[in-house]
């Protein structure tokens, strides 16, 4: 099997793109998962209400970037929807009834979907125009700019505001130690209820930014959540600098194994990287050792 | 927990007069039935099968698994490859697929059974992926347009019908009742019982956690491996698509929703995940006719949502109320 590097190094850079993605969707479970140990199985379908909405809100007439912000506020108050009806009155229940509770939530979030946007693909106009870029021979979409663009404002929002906020500390605090910090007057409740908004806004984003490369369906929000979760594990499921990280690995790998074996081997390729960490080293790549699972 | 293990207790009546009555209703009943109808009895008999393998090893064992519908997929894949390709008649198919499903569970036991809870769910979730692939890339077995034309069963000359195909599924729900009811009884279901309420504990008794978990994992495989053998040969057609991860979510689903530590939970939560989703393909359009494909999942969702949230131990264990 000869593949040229010219070829190899154009994978690497599809997978950049979608490992930004993946980056986006594992931040927003690794947020969850981190204030309320909960692995949120619908996260993949906030990327999908964000994509559609800016899609839909598009084709209506509205301007990209206004129907983009509104997208992104849409998929957030899904997010906090999700926590308020479904995950707050089970609070009490085990780890794993609550993965089940997530489960049926994106059985409904997708159903909800097929009801107002039908199967039909819906597509986005790139952010701005302009030619695609060429790095180093390799080529990729204009959008790819907006992409990587987004994910930079999340990441470093997210360390902005977990290192040098006072709510952000108070959240550390909160995940380093549930009890002594509601001691200090820590709202747990609240925090949880924030980490499913800003998880869906997060999500939200992703599905907007991909959606003018790829375009949106209802059914989108599977495949992006599993990969983002793969990302998230990769990672480490108590990281976020591991999410972006988690990510990008994850969409090289994708998409470099999918070039040179086939581009069905695209998902089981990460899946079978998701077994092998969890086998050698659970805590993934940048995790500290587990604290919960 | 005293209390939930009075009640396994009670509930530990003896399993085989109960299946075989209801083996009778079906059996019967079949003979009255719209055609249509004979079908969603065969689907929900197919689904108890693979649904009572899993409760033995989520209920019972109180492990998990998102990758059932992958052990499916291997069961319906042997019996079909052996009958396209050999010749060899679905009877033979059937154990050959339970023994293919349960050699890979064995396999993947090493790996998956090391670890607990949400890494679990996430491991059997990646491996059954990775098997669907499998299907999906191996050229010999069809590749993504599966299998097409998979022989049925027969008996003396006889070529199965409908009905009789509904008869089947339940004769082996019978069977998988009275064998899984035996096995809860025994030493080892109270043994895994033990395993769900603290490994730490349950080795202090003496029990190998270890071993029971590897060989109740394998004996779900086997259930499921079972009851994909009889669905190629009932749909005469598979591929791939047929057992991907949302199959494997629907089994866990009728497992919580039916009582993961019940066997006839195992049944009442095939049946109600299925006839919800006919009542509701019936009943959507007629509420709201601007409905559009198979939207009806979207409640189908919600209930299951409420459900989790009001009896989180299932149905047939409602007494048990909210506290899990």
């Amino acid at each position: 099997m000869h593949i040229e590097m010219a070829s190899l190094w154009q994978y690497v850079l599809a997978g950049v793109v979608s490992g930004a993605i993946y980056a986006l969707i594992a931040a927003g479970f690794v947020l969850i998962y981190q204030v309320t140990g909960i692995i949120n199985f619908a996260q993949g379908e906030f990327a999908m209400i964000g994509a559609m909405t800016a899609a839909s809100l598009n084709a209506a007439g509205l301007p990209v970037i206004a129907s983009a912000a509104i997208a992104v506020v849409v998929a957030a108050a899904v997010g906090g929807l999700c926590h308020v009806l479904a995950i707050r009155p089970a609070r009490k229940a085990s780890g794993v009834t609550l993965i089940f509770i997530t489960l049926g939530l994106s059985v409904a979030i997708r159903g909800a979907a097929l009801f107002v946007w039908g199967t039909n693909p819906y597509s986005l106009p790139a952010f701005s125009s302009g030619n695609a870029i060429t790095i180093f021979g390799g080529v990729l979409p204009p959008q790819a700019a907006w992409v990587l663009l987004a994910d930079a404002i999340v990441f470093a929002a997210l360390y902005v505001f977990f290192r040098y906020t006072y709510v952000g500390t108070a959240v550390r605090a909160a995940v380093a130690s549930p009890a002594i910090a509601s001691t200090f007057g820590i709202p747990l409740r609240t925090f949880a209820f924030w980490s499913f908004v800003a998880a869906a806004a997060i999500g939200g984003l992703g599905g907007v930014v991909v959606t003018p490369i790829t375009s949106a369906t209802y059914d989108m929000g599977l495949t992006l959540g599993l990969a983002g979760f793969v990302a998230a594990v990769l990672g480490g499921l108590d990281s976020l600098p591991g999410a972006l990280v988690g990510g990008f690995v994850l969409g090289i790998v994708e998409k470099v194994s999918g070039g040179v074996l086939s581009t069905g081997w695209e998902q089981g390729v990460g899946f079978l990287i998701l077994v092998l960490v969890l086998v050698l080293r659970p805590q993934g790549l940048l995790g500290k050792a587990s604290r919960r699972a | 927990m005293l209390r939930s293990e009075n009640s396994a207790r009670r509930e530990a009546g003896r399993y085989l007069p109960g299946a075989l009555a209801l083996f009778a209703v079906v059996a019967i009943g079949v003979w009255f039935l719209p055609s249509y109808y004979t079908g969603l009895v065969t689907q929900i008999g197919i689904y108890a099968l693979v649904v009572i393998g899993l409760n033995l090893f989520m209920g019972y064992a109180g492990q998990v698994s998102l990758g059932q519908a992958a052990f499916v997929g291997l069961g319906a894949y042997t019996s079909a490859a052996l009958a396209v390709k050999l010749n060899v008649t679905p009877w033979l198919g059937i154990m050959a697929g339970a023994i293919v499903a349960a050699i890979v569970a064995y396999a993947l036991s090493f790996i998956a059974l090391r670890l607990r809870e949400n890494l679990l769910a996430l491991a059997t979730l990646a491996l059954g992926i990775v098997i669907n692939v499998v299907f999906n890339e191996w050229d010999f077995i069809g590749g993504s347009s599966g299998f097409k034309g998979i022989p049925g069963f027969a008996l003396f000359g006889h070529v199965f019908d409908l009905r009789d195909y509904a008869i089947l599924s339940w004769a082996f729900v019978v069977a998988g009742l009275w064998f899984a009811g035996n096995l809860v009884r025994s030493n080892f279901g109270r043994s895994l019982i033990a395993i769900s309420a603290g490994e730490l504990g349950a080795a202090t008794l003496g029990v190998d956690a270890e071993r029971l978990k590897r060989q109740t994992f394998v004996l779900s495989a086997a259930y499921a491996g079972v009851a994909g053998a009889l669905y190629a040969s009932y749909a005469s057609y598979i591929d791939p698509s047929s057992f991907g991860f949302l199959l494997s979510v629907n089994f866990v689903l009728m497992s919580v929703i039916g009582g993961m530590r019940s066997l006839w939970g195992a049944v009442i939560g095939a049946a109600i995940v299925v006839l919800l989703r006919e009542v509701l393909q019936g009943v959507v359009p007629l509420v709201l006719p601007s409905a559009r494909g198979d939207f009806q999942s979207f409640f189908f969702g919600a209930i299951l949502v409420l459900m989790l949230i009001l009896l989180p131990n299932g149905l047939t264990r409602w007494r048990e109320g909210r506290s899990s």
